[in-house]
């Protein structure tokens, strides 16, 4: 209920007289009307309550009788409204004082119902659950405003008595949009394109030839891999690999590029396999189900697992697509949003049937993949006899060797099996078993002639073997397994025995049942290539529908918030009743219409967006706006951001001259030191298996390995998410360990010496001409001359201090990468 | 950066700027507007730093610290099916494993009389300062759910731990040094997210320390690069920072990135400082086990905690064990082998740490924790082994305050299941943040459309009375 609302109310309860007992409880009905109905009506029941009539009041729910006619303070009603004990209703707003006098009259007075109520809920008042409506931009006669955007902008500053902050530089806008739309810092050369180009449509030019590379989708794609949680591999002790996940990062990365329409990118990830079953790019879309946590699967747990993973598809779509967090739902009716218990359940029960299958890339290629796979194991394990069989003889006469030079006691504890050994024969086996060990070498060493040629037999059936071997041609995504759904149960509770609930939608958004399978197939007859049960296609369709509240709304607001900062509305995954309302309402309902209207294009909202002077303001604020309105609610002028931790790296490549622009693939797994890699939960040798080509290590960041129980330092320290949950927005701290990673961290100090080589060889005398190439590369600028007499005084103290003018020049490169120039957006 | 922190800078940001600007050395003062700096708690506390002990694997409770005669004399049969009933794991079947005794004899110690085994002769000599709890239960049953469950309150990662909230609540008050501090003896079956911050900012995420001279990852001078090199090129930093610094004002993320350098600057030498035990005595190294074989490596971690300790650091947690060597878990195959080895490595140093921080007066200030995943099956796996139990299982407190010598809670007569005062996560997690004048019911962050808290929506229970109060 909204304050004004609330505030009428209080002035109806006062000048109503309250004598009447007709008119108090037509008072005390709308009291409850207004504030309760949309969680305990008849339908939606929370806690099983009902509070539209009056014998379901007093029959109550969970908690007993609601209403104890004729005693106010022996009914729960009122404790709940007086908000005394636990039991504090209404959750996200109390009641005024004045309703709960008027309540309490009314019980004391018996409790008489007021029949001149209808006794159906009202459907909830909440801003986010209405229906968007294009709201007209306001019509401000100012020469600021560029676009409708900067109308709605404007009109709040103006309305708050601030004004805009003056347009950024041409330099410090064009940087800010390479960093925007790619994530990488523009070069000297594209700077200088962009401040020359005198054209009046320079700007958009420059963005339409931003949104048009390929770099785009591999900025915004790691903002979707964010809200996905994105991982290549599963979590927990065992950290299982998702051989196939990348194969839906790049899915992500190419929709965005294709500017494939929302509503159409949002349908291939959750039912692509029933919509699109002939198309398996589009089904790569439901790898969004595979690329998530997952329980390691151990025997007894299976079902546990199983319910795991169920909770976490019904989360992650509520939260990723309609920004609604159900999960509270799970397990009781959600407190603070009108989300039943029940509604959950009808939500999960559209993922009932699902299960994860393999998708074919390509119908024969796979299949002809999958039979020489087949064969491939079953070579293996005859050469797995023939290598036993080679080594044997120099593998026991070896072994043998190095027992009898050990201690009689642990000789005999190293000989018996396991089972058989007592409890100090284990204890030496344990500690002499190093001793005892043949390594490779030595067996090598030992072969004879024959012996050494049937191994080299191997090797050589091995290589032929794996020659032409790729990556696997599938992708992992989501499938019904039939056409027939296993029942979903809500769990009993207290009284309530447990009961089956049908798929459905929130009943706060409309609700609505999913229908039957259009056809039901008899086991008898002939078996349909895919049966499914159309359940996620009915619920793909239901977010997407152009009424759907919520879906354009969120997806406008991440994208606002990944341009801005910070979202229209705050919380980017949170549109519930604790959420808070938008900053500008208006401009978000206006954006959310825009985008629909225009074929839910994304890059048409980037556009919209960036072209606006909203965008392009400079990001000084005045005094005034500092001092009231610190945390740039208003936008009176650009919020600089730092970069993030896959900005950071990327730049520092770019920036080096180092950067591998190779596109998709599998995941990277660059070289760590010991003691970076001393957090990884299994042996390095298995959870971090380099990537054996050198030139892949400096690709862009989101190409990288993402393991779920391992960020890479660098990652971890400025702010990548874990993935573990779906993260809608990072932190962006400021840390010393930060800045430790990147002052005295080896990718540093690697690249700093990199750029130093090539400086130094294209300057081998000239001080001056070095620095200003070092800025040129690193600021994309050229140095001013306090800076340039700095640097030069800095180059000869640290040649002095290092011995070496190489290293002086590494010294300086390392300062510049460490500037806030360099890790902020200005 | 917090909003409120960032209000904080904003306010003093007018009158500051200049002065900052100006100086080299940014003043120590700015410290205090960093999401470390100490906080007032919600109420008097009892301790202000935690040494949390945790062994990696699992301990048997009923071979430590949870005597059980009538398990011994039922040793080699089955138990009744109405103990058994409902009770799995992964690798025994309940109704027909044999039940097995202790190896280690109980004894009885100090005044108290509390019942203590062979397996920790020198952590039994404490037993009048160890508040004992037997009841402890959960319902993970595997290494990693457990540790989450334990350290998070969720069998899910991605929930900030135990040391996280605490420091995000309290701050630390050492700022040249992590707040949050974790040693390992290698890779863990939790990962990161047993000590991580999940949804609060990561600066609140536990700081591994590894052991050498350089604690922290990239806390030295990268190879080859002198000191005079070193703050050289860090001073080019600091001047072009305050320049762009200067064009920009009213920018405290800016000025706290300055900051932020100075005090990795600082931490470089007082951290080295910090782990650098030559300078401890030969009689306190020898308290620890230090030097004394199978001791010297957890003894150093000890003295470690204490150091820390007394330096402000504000939570250290210390693992013993890794699944890629020696550990607890090793109890599958070989019960008493493996609970030797690791009490061999681990019951000296905790000792020696408890008779350390008693005699330099931490002992008040600061809450020592033992505390393990799960206990282990009181009947057998294989010929000599025990499989995970969760379902029961012993942990103790001490120092800060708390009353020694005391049991809470008892199992049935054969380590089966608690049948006094149950104690789950939630109790534990909310009376230690109790005891570090925390109220789990008031230490919120907010995330997904709720105030999230470290017991998630689960009250304290009567044990926070047994273990503040009592």
């Amino acid at each position: 209920m909204d304050r004004k609302l609330g505030w009428g109310l209080a002035v109806l309860a006062w000048v109503v007289p309250l004598h009447s007992a007709e008119v108090s409880a037509a008072r005390a009905v709308e009291i409850l009307r207004a504030n309760c109905w949309q969680c305990h009506s008849r339908t939606m029941n929370m806690s099983g309550l009902d509070l539209t009539t009056r014998d379901a009041a007093l029959r109550g729910g969970s908690r007993g009788p609601a209403l104890a006619p004729g005693k106010a303070s022996d009914s729960r009603i009122l404790e709940a409204v007086e908000r005394k004990t636990k039991l504090a209703m209404p959750p996200a707003k109390p009641l005024e004082a004045a309703d709960i006098e008027s309540l309490r009259r009314w019980i004391n007075d018996g409790a008489p119902w007021s029949e001149t109520s209808s006794a159906s809920a009202p459907r909830s008042t909440w801003w986010a659950f209405q229906k968007v409506t294009r709201p007209t931009a306001p019509k401000i006669a100012d020469r600021w405003v560029h676009n409708d955007v900067d109308a709605f902008i404007l009109q709040r500053l103006q309305a708050e008595n601030l004004s805009p902050s003056a347009p950024a530089p041409a330099a410090t806008l064009v940087r800010r949009a390479y960093l925007d739309l790619w994530g990488l810092p523009p070069s000297m050369e594209q700077v200088r394109e962009f401040v020359a180009d005198n054209r009046p449509d320079a700007w958009p030019r420059l963005i339409d030839k931003l949104l048009a590379s390929p770099h785009y989708g591999e900025k915004w794609g790691r903002h979707w891999l964010d809200l996905v949680r994105y991982s290549d591999t599963a979590g927990f002790e065992l950290d299982t690999y998702i051989h196939d996940a990348w194969r839906y990062r790049d899915w992500v990365i190419q929709s965005l590029n294709d500017d494939k329409p929302y509503n159409l990118f949002v349908q291939e990830q959750i039912a692509a396999d029933e919509l699109f079953p002939e198309d398996p790019v589009a089904r790569t879309g439901t790898g969004l189900y595979c690329v998530g946590p997952n329980r390691d699967l151990f025997p007894d747990q299976a079902d546990i697992n199983r319910e795991e993973v169920l909770t976490d598809y019904a989360d992650t779509t509520s939260s990723v697509f309609l920004g609604l967090t159900a999960g509270c739902a799970r397990c009781h009716d959600h407190k603070f949003d009108p989300i039943s218990q029940e509604d959950y359940y009808r939500i999960r029960a559209l993922f009932a049937p699902a299960t994860k299958v393999k998708v074919a890339l390509n119908r024969l290629e796979s299949l002809g993949f999958d039979v020489a796979d087949g064969v491939r194991e079953w070579k293996l394990r005859e050469i797995g006899e023939q290598i036993r069989r080679a080594q044997s003889r120099c593998q026991d006469s070896l072994r043998t060797a190095k027992l009898s030079r050990l201690p009689a006691e642990a000789q005999e504890a190293l000989r018996l099996p396991d089972s058989e050994r007592t409890p100090r024969q284990r204890e030496l086996a344990s500690e002499y078993e190093k001793n005892a060990r043949v390594t490779d070498q030595e067996i090598r060493a030992c072969l004879s002639p024959q012996e050494s040629a049937d191994l080299h037999g191997v090797e050589k059936a091995l290589v032929q073997m794996y020659a032409n071997y790729r990556s696997k041609p599938f992708s992992c995504g989501l499938a019904d397994s039939w056409n027939v759904a296993p029942r979903t149960f809500l769990p009993a509770k207290g009284s309530r025995p447990e009961r089956e609930v049908q798929p459905g939608f929130f009943s706060i958004l409309g609700g609505g049942d999913v229908p039957p399978p259009a056809e039901k197939r008899e086991a008898t007859g002939p078996i349909p290539l895919m049966p499914t049960t159309g359940r996620r296609t009915a619920l793909a369709k239901w977010i997407t529908d152009p009424g759907n509240p919520l879906t354009a709304r969120v997806m406008v607001n991440r994208i606002w918030q990944y341009h801005f900062a910070r979202g229209l509305l705050a919380t980017p995954s949170d549109f519930g009743t604790r959420s808070g309302k938008p900053s500008h309402p208006e401009l978000l309902d206006w954006l959310a219409s825009e985008f629909v209207a225009n074929n839910w294009s994304i890059k048409h909202l980037h556009r919209l967006i960036m072209t606006s002077m909203t965008y392009r303001m400079g990001s000084t604020p005045s005094p005034e706006s500092a001092r009231r309105d610190p945390l740039n609610l208003l936008l009176s002028h650009y919020s600089r951001r730092r970069l993030s931790a896959e900005e950071i790296r990327d730049s520092v490549l770019v920036a080096t001259g180092g950067l591998n622009p190779k596109q998709g693939g599998r995941p990277v797994v660059p070289p760590l030191s010991a003691e970076e890699k001393a957090t990884l939960t299994q042996s390095p040798d298995n959870s971090w298996v380099l990537t054996t080509d050198a030139s892949e290590y400096s690709r862009r960041s989101i190409y990288l390995i993402q393991k779920r129980t391992f960020r890479m330092p660098m990652m971890d320290v400025f702010d990548a998410p874990e993935s573990m949950l779906s993260c809608a927005r990072r932190d962006s701290s400021t840390t010393a360990p930060q800045s430790l990673s990147l002052f005295n961290g080896s990718f540093t100090m690697e690249r700093a010496a990199a750029l130093s080589s090539a400086l130094t060889a294209d300057h081998p005398a000239d001080d001056d001409s070095l620095i200003r190439a070092a800025w040129r590369k690193v600021l994309a600028r050229d140095p001013g001359n306090a800076e340039l007499s700095r640097a030069r005084k800095f180059l000869q103290e640290q040649t002095q201090n290092t011995g070496a003018r190489r290293q002086a020049v590494i010294e300086m490169i390392r300062a510049l990468l460490n500037l806030n120039e360099f890790l902020y957006v200005d | 950066m917090s909003t409120r922190s960032r209000r904080q800078f904003l306010a003093r940001a007018g009158k500051g700027l200049g002065a900052v600007a100006a100086s080299t050395l940014l003043p120590p003062a700015l410290g205090a507007e960093s999401p470390l700096a100490p906080r007032k708690s919600h109420e008097p506390a009892r301790a202000k730093a935690i040494i949390y002990l945790y062994m990696h694997g699992g301990v048997s409770h009923v071979d430590a610290w949870d005597p059980k005669p009538e398990l011994s004399r039922l040793s080699g049969k089955t138990l009744p099916a109405s103990f058994v009933k409902g009770l799995k794991t992964s690798r025994i079947d309940f109704t027909k494993a044999l039940a097995r005794g202790s190896a280690w004899p109980f004894q009885k110690h100090g005044e108290s009389g509390l019942e203590i085994s062979a397996l920790f002769p020198h952590i039994a000599r404490h037993a009048d300062q160890l508040a004992l709890v037997r009841s402890c239960h959960g319902d993970a049953f595997d290494h990693a759910p457990a540790m989450y469950l334990h350290g998070s309150g969720s069998q899910f990662p991605g929930r900030p731990c135990l040391g996280a909230w605490t420091v995000y609540g309290l701050g630390s008050e050492n700022q040249n040094l992590p707040a949050f501090v974790v040693m390992t003896d290698g890779a863990m079956k939790c990962g990161p997210q047993g000590y991580g911050a999940g949804f609060l900012p990561a600066v609140y995420q536990g700081t591994m320390f590894r052991s050498g001279k350089s604690p922290v990852l990239d806390l030295s001078n990268p190879d080859g690069v002198s000191n005079r090199t070193q703050r050289a090129t860090l001073d080019l930093v600091s001047e072009l920072d305050r320049q762009h610094l200067g064009e920009r004002p009213f920018d405290t993320d800016l000025e706290a990135r300055l900051a932020a350098y100075e005090l990795a600057f600082r931490m470089q030498s007082e951290a080295p400082e910090a782990v650098d035990i030559s300078k401890e005595s030969d009689a306190t190294k020898r308290l620890y086990g230090i030097g004394e074989g199978p001791s010297d490596d957890f003894g150093r971690k000890c003295l470690l905690a204490r150091r820390l300790v007394e330096r402000g650091v504000r939570f250290v947690q210390l693992y013993s064990g890794t699944h890629l060597g020696d550990d607890w878990d090793g109890a599958h195959n070989d019960l008493t082998g493996s609970h030797n080895k690791m009490a061999a490595k681990t019951d000296k140093a905790i000792s020696g740490l408890l008779t350390d921080l008693q005699s330099r007066g931490l002992a008040d200030s600061t809450l020592v924790v033992w505390g393990s995943e799960f206990g282990r099956t009181p009947l057998a796996e294989g010929r000599n082994g025990r499989d995970h139990h969760p379902y029961a299982f012993s942990m103790w407190f001490w120092g800060a305050g708390v009353r020694g010598g005391r049991v809470l809670g008892s199992t049935d007569e054969f380590g089966l299941r608690p049948v006094e005062n149950p104690v789950v996560a939630h109790d534990v997690n909310a009376t230690i943040l109790r005891m570090m004048g925390l109220d789990h019911l008031k230490l919120t962050y907010y995330f997904q459309g709720r105030d999230m808290r470290l017991t998630d929506v689960h009250g304290e229970g009567e044990f926070t009375k047994f273990l503040v109060q009592g």
